[in-house]
């Protein structure tokens, strides 16, 4: 028989896994449905595969005990159909990739949350948002990010950065591609930089009224939209998004296993590390379990993980909830937590309510875009093209 | 007490996944409700400011914003007018507007927009008024922002 503390964590049995999937699998299928089915042939295989890909995963992550191994393969896969739905969003509406002036002079910029930490002085002490976006309505509207943002905020703190993040699958996704890093010695210092970049970015923002990290510095420009290239000066912009992208989107995480641009660039992801300290989940050590094999400090993909961790039992700020130390931990002595319980406690209890917050976040969150996604690969190969 | 913040915590976790659920069922109403009570609008250097006075040309409208001088504390020295003309099915081949930015009775700029080119011409009256900033076909019309100098 299990106990509510094994030694070394083991997922649920199947019956209970069963149960606990058939919860997700409801809520899923409600959620991703809106209640109807699609009449388009391809809208309703889509849809079917979403909610099959979301509900295996979830059964995974149940029946095995272990979180980040498929956690990772949905939150990559979220990132990758973002590009090819928002790419031929973008190729249908405007009939390319460069953000014409007449969408920013009708305000209809599709507003992401990177925005939001450049957007709170200025609504402080103005009112006013500095984005030309859409309000309420609209493809992104400013407003439903801001919403979604105050939920997974107060759900999940920084688990945002693992749990829901349409960019954060990226570089996720590329520090998994070589077994071992090619470069492993990393300054622990570097994840302070995200901090100074926040700074930065808020107060010239606010200086300027005006993105400035959109305009200067988000790699992400790269597999979204950007301006023509009219000007010198949106040519440096596009080589800056561009170096940006390549080096801490793909070779470096590929060179080090680590996400490099979550941890050492993103000012949303260094917003949302303050966040944690509201929020109920956290990830602790047990350390009478713990034998300083330091496999856990290998393996953090935030370089979250420290010797000062070890002997504190608790993670540092920028922890994104990945659960790869909790699942790398052979003595089993890391795991989920609900702030004000005891340490080990009900562990697989604290799994649960975590997993169930994270993982819903995620599918719900991402199943839209999923689904368009499918559908325009579906398009590609039956017709040739994505778009309609 | 130990207990009173375990049940607290495993309230404010159960709350989290009522959080998740309430977020997406309940986006559009949230939405509305947070731009409602902010009152939180789009920055007028983006949006170019409420629209202060419409001209009516018969096929087609002027509408004259309000000079944007809006800066993150009090008022930038530099601002601008912004001007659009719309319907696009309306507009003439070239468009000639006299404009009154600062509501005095005289007028203070003339801008000339040759639709077909978009080249834009400015005839400045008041000194106040610099350059043209841009000048940009809209979906629905013709929209120009003149760089102003503040008084
Ligand atoms: S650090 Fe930034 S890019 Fe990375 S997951 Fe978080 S918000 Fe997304
Ligand atoms: S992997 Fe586990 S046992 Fe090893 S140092 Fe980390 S917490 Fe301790
Ligand atoms: S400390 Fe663990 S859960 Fe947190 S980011 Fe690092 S590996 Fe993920």
């Amino acid at each position: 028989m299990k106990t509510d503390t094994p030694q070394v964590p083991r997922g649920e049995g199947l019956g209970r896994t069963i149960i606990l999937t058939a919860i997700t699998a409801v809520i899923t299928a409600v959620m991703f449905s809106q209640g109807k089915i699609p009449q388009d042939p391809k809208g309703a295989i889509a849809l079917i595969l979403t909610f099959l890909f979301a509900n295996t995963l979830f059964f995974l992550i149940i029946y095995t005990g272990k979180t980040d191994r498929y956690r990772a393969v949905y939150f990559s896969t979220f990132a990758v159909m973002l590009i090819v739905s928002f790419i031929s969003h973008m190729l249908e509406a405007r009939g390319s990739m460069s953000l014409s002036e007449a969408k920013v002079f009708q305000c209809e910029v599709p507003f992401c949350h990177l925005v939001i930490p450049m957007t709170l002085v200025p609504i402080a002490l103005t009112k006013t948002i500095i984005f030309p976006g859409s309000l309420i309505g609209g493809y992104a509207s400013i407003a439903s990010m801001f919403v979604l943002w105050i939920g997974a905020t107060l759900a999940l703190g920084r688990g945002f950065c693992s749990w829901s993040c349409f960019y954060g699958g990226l570089d996720d996704g590329f520090s998994r591609v070589l077994k071992r890093p090619v470069i492993k010695k990393i300054n622990p210092k570097w994840i302070y930089l995200p901090f100074a970049v926040l700074l930065f970015v808020a107060l010239t923002a606010a200086a300027y009224l005006s993105p400035t990290y959109c305009i200067w510095f988000c790699p992400f420009k790269a597999v979204t939209e950007f301006n023509a290239v009219t000007s010198t000066e949106i040519l440096i912009q596009t080589i800056i998004f561009v170096s940006l992208f390549i080096g801490l989107v793909i070779v470096l995480p590929v060179l080090t296993k680590r996400r490099t641009q979550c941890a050492f660039l993103c000012p949303f992801g260094a917003m949302q590390s303050l966040t944690n300290k509201i929020n109920v989940f956290d990830v602790r050590i047990d350390k009478e379990k713990c034998v300083k094999c330091k496999r856990c400090i290998q393996v953090c993909p935030t370089l979250s993980m420290s010797e000062e961790s070890l002997e504190q039992g608790r993670t540092r700020i920028t922890c994104m909830k990945c659960g790869k130390c909790i699942d790398s931990c052979p003595k089993g002595a890391i795991s989920y937590h609900i702030k004000g319980t005891d340490i080990p406690g009900k562990r697989n209890t604290y799994r649960l309510l975590f997993l169930f917050a994270a993982f819903l976040f995620l599918a719900i969150f991402s199943s839209h875009i999923i689904q368009d996604g499918i559908v325009r690969i579906l398009k590609l190969v039956t017709t040739g093209s994505m778009i309609s | 007490m130990p207990k009173i913040r375990s049940i607290a915590g495993y309230m404010w976790a159960g709350a989290a996944i009522i959080i998740v659920l309430a977020t997406f069922f309940g986006s559009g109403f949230f939405s509305r409700t947070l731009v409602a009570a902010s009152g939180v609008k789009i920055s007028p250097l983006y949006s170019g400011g409420e629209v202060m006075r419409s001209v009516d040309h018969g096929s087609y409208k002027a509408l004259i914003h309000r000079p944007v001088f809006d800066a993150l504390i009090g008022e930038s020295k530099e601002g601008f007018v912004q001007v659009n003309w719309e319907p696009l099915a309306g507009l003439p081949p070239v468009i000639e507007e006299p404009v009154d930015y600062n509501g005095d009775g005289k007028e203070d700029f003339s801008i000339r927009i040759d639709t077909k080119t978009g080249k834009a011409t400015l005839t400045r009256i008041n000194p106040l008024v610099l350059s043209v900033i841009n000048t940009v076909k809209l979906d629905n019309g013709w929209v120009v922002r003149v760089q102003l100098k503040k008084d």
